[in-house]
């Protein structure tokens, strides 16, 4: 088997919700690579508020405790392996133990990175049992044995070359063996093997990282939604899938605020090697992120309302949006139809364009920014 | 072509389980480096086994590792109810018997029987377990001598460093003296005293959610693992002390004030483990120690041993009982039995 036919599948804590949710993905997994001769590398987040609720037994609450126990047990219970059961009845009992020497404080990072590993750690426990429920052979990967980090407790960042070092001892094994590999994202270690987590998103990072380092061609990003849209789809009904992206432009859009991949996650592809990332859902993957777009891909991807120091603007996103004459077409379109910015902002090296507004345009402008970049005649 | 070598673990907690990985992941760089190929015949814990005689393979190790605690006996299609030696030794002809099991001292079982049985079938031992070591060692290595195969356990002081291989090697020299830091569990106790300025009760919790004490944390901060280490280290200089004669000064009753107290005055409290073999003295001690002192720097999960002889000074530093360290003593133990015995 070569790089080709080994890409990263990270799962994101959307889809994690019960067990039926794990054993779907369990199913797809066996359906879209497995079947079709592919081997991949699973990369699990925590069940869906799993870590939130990490956050709040942190700061000592016995309710998020309790939640985070009935969850994962729940989930166990119904896949219905007594192995599964004891490891994360053993998890879960060293989570009170951590829980317990943390006693409300919150204080110290390196147990509080401890404490909120539990949630991805016990996922991979469940995916590994979901896989192997419907014949699949899977074999758990432990993060902080494989990716070793700075000392930043709580966002932390990758020590490439102790990481590449790791995986590399590791490959042959992965590569030679019959079972799908499957590791937490989030998760790190020091290197003297303290747990440290990545950051919000984190699990991207972990992808990104694993794939970059072993010169991975793909790397898919499977969440709840299609894949990167136009615009939030909740304000726009229209909005519209961006097939691809470049990582200049998913990073500025991510920088914005927009689909919740790490900033980090590209360091590691602009780095050592370039995988294509593929975002989607089991359904449909929409959106491929690569590392360099075509010129006739230029122009605008993505359009999106935010707010800094509770002043609105809107960013237009995309190869070429900071050019003269994209910014005189905005303007002019803002014009023509009687609106005022209070300013504007872009630069040429960068791939966005930021208009602030008063607060009583701001939908009207998105919308019709959306419809003239958009839902016009040339795309 | 690479000689096969069987060995069977008895004993599967965190050092077995760290030493399937490191074989796992290990074999077949050791097995290209120095022909030997370790295939793992039997897999025994509390409550069950897991025996395949052609050896598990790199997969089956590291699904073993997956299992739940004292749940060998769930690993099918290689999976038996309770153990029985008779059964795993008929089965699986192991060459080397890999001791594993917890540390016991007051019968020193399962660990004396099993090491027991391993060498009244011919297997060489290499054990990670102390307590048959501490309470019947004369017996055990004279019956090994006499069945002629080997016992090793470098693992059981200092496990991360070769400093019973050494201690073992220095035979021209007259050994006056063996002092140090010997326990990890409880210089990290002390260390989060010094450095949180947080109470003995504190230290323990967090030493318990980081893994590094046991949730019965008594043999480690009560001085018995450090004075059971003490008793070993005797043997191995031919000068035996028992476990009883040590005296052995728990840390539990280290308060802050103390901690506090040491601070001011230059210095720091460690528990120092002490042999004076002239006097055939034994005592693992809270010690004030001035900051300038070589085991005041050694802090956290670290280990420090000095030791002293008519002609020179040695000192070991290195990890204590982490549980990849410890399986990685137990497997070069298992290479040089491989290599020179078989």
């Amino acid at each position: 088997m070569n790089g080709k036919q080994l890409c990263v599948t990270k799962i994101g804590g959307s889809l994690l919700k019960d067990s039926k949710s794990y054993l779907y993905s369990a199913q797809k997994i066996k359906e879209i690579f497995i079947e079709n001769g592919y081997k991949t590398i699973i990369v699990v987040s925590a069940a869906k508020g799993i870590t939130d609720k990490l956050i709040e037994v942190a700061k000592g609450s016995q309710n998020a405790l309790n939640y985070v126990n009935e969850k994962y047990l729940e989930i166990a219970r119904e896949l219905n392996s007594v192995k599964i059961i004891r490891r994360v009845e053993e998890e879960l009992k060293r989570l009170k133990t951590v829980a317990n020497a943390i006693g409300g404080g919150g204080v110290d990072l390196s147990i509080y990175d401890l404490l909120l590993s539990f949630g991805e750690r016990i996922s991979k426990i469940l995916m590994v049992g979901a896989l192997e429920s419907i014949g699949v052979n899977a074999l758990e990967l432990h993060a902080n044995d494989l990716i070793v980090t700075n000392e930043n407790f709580s966002d932390a960042s990758i020590d490439y070359i102790s990481t590449s070092a790791n995986l590399e001892k590791l490959y042959s094994s992965i590569i030679d063996n019959p079972a799908i590999p499957v590791v937490e994202g989030f998760i790190g270690a020091t290197m003297d093997g303290r747990i440290t987590t990545l950051g919000r998103g984190g699990s991207d990072y972990t992808a990104t990282a694993i794939a970059s380092l072993l010169n991975i061609d793909r790397v898919y990003l499977v969440t709840d939604v299609d894949g990167i849209m136009t615009t939030d789809p909740d304000t726009i009904k229209t909005a519209k899938l961006v097939k691809v992206m470049s990582y200049r432009e998913s990073l500025e859009a991510a920088l914005h605020g927009a689909k919740r991949i790490n900033p980090k996650a590209f360091e590691p592809l602009e780095k050592f090697y370039s995988s294509k990332l593929v975002i989607g859902s089991w359904s449909r993957f929409g959106t491929e992120i690569v590392k360099e777009i075509p010129r006739e891909l230029w122009g605008p991807k993505v359009v999106m309302n935010r707010s800094t120091q509770n002043m609105p603007y809107i960013a237009i996103v995309g190869e070429g949006t900071s050019t003269t004459r994209f910014i005189r077409r905005v303007l002019e379109v803002i014009d023509e139809n009687g609106m005022d910015v209070l300013g504007v902002q872009s630069y040429i090296y960068r791939p966005s364009l930021l208009i602030y507004v008063s607060p009583t345009y701001e939908f009207k402008l998105l919308s019709l920014l959306h419809r003239e970049l958009f839902e016009g005649d040339e795309r | 072509m690479d000689r096969k070598v069987k060995i069977a673990l008895i004993g599967f907690g965190s050092v077995g389980r760290a030493l399937a990985r490191v074989i796992a992941l290990k074999r077949k760089i050791i097995s290209s480096k120095y022909g030997i190929l370790i295939d793992v015949v039997g897999v025994a814990d509390s409550k069950g086994m897991a025996l395949k005689a052609e050896g598990f393979d790199e997969y089956e190790l590291l699904k073993l590792c997956e299992l739940p605690r004292s749940g060998v006996n769930l690993f099918k299609p290689y999976a038996y109810q309770g153990v029985d030696l008779d059964v795993l030794y008929d089965n699986t002809q192991p060459e080397i018997h890999i001791e594993l099991t917890p540390s016991e001292y007051i019968s020193g079982e399962p660990g004396v029987s099993n090491i027991v049985y391993a060498i009244d079938r011919g297997a060489h031992v290499v054990t990670a377990n102390k307590a048959p070591l501490v309470l019947r060692y004369r017996e055990i290595v004279s019956r090994a001598l006499s069945k002629g195969v080997k016992i090793k356990f470098r693992a059981t002081v200092l496990g991360g460093t070769p400093f019973i291989e050494t201690l073992m090697n220095m035979r021209s020299h007259d050994i006056e003296k063996v002092e140090g830091i010997v326990n990890a569990t409880s210089n990290f106790i002390l260390t989060e005293m010094h450095e949180r300025l947080i109470d003995f009760n504190d230290a323990l919790k967090r030493a318990q959610a980081l893994g590094v004490a046991e949730a019965n944390p008594a043999l480690d901060i009560d001085g018995i693992d450090a004075a059971a280490k003490l008793v070993i280290i005797s043997n191995v200089l031919e000068k035996p002390i028992t476990i009883e004669e040590i005296y052995k000064e728990s840390i539990s009753g280290i308060t802050l004030k103390d901690v506090i107290d040491a601070v001011r005055q230059g210095c720091v409290l460690k528990s120092i483990a002490s042999f004076d073999i002239r006097g055939r003295k034994a005592s693992i001690r809270v010690v004030r120690i001035p900051k300038s002192d070589l085991f005041a720097q050694i802090n956290g999960i670290m280990n420090g041993v000095r030791i002293r002889s008519d002609a020179t000074e040695v000192v070991f530093i290195g990890k204590g009982g982490g549980s990849m360290e410890t399986a990685h003593s137990v497997l070069d133990d298992i290479l040089s039995i491989a290599m020179e015995y078989l």
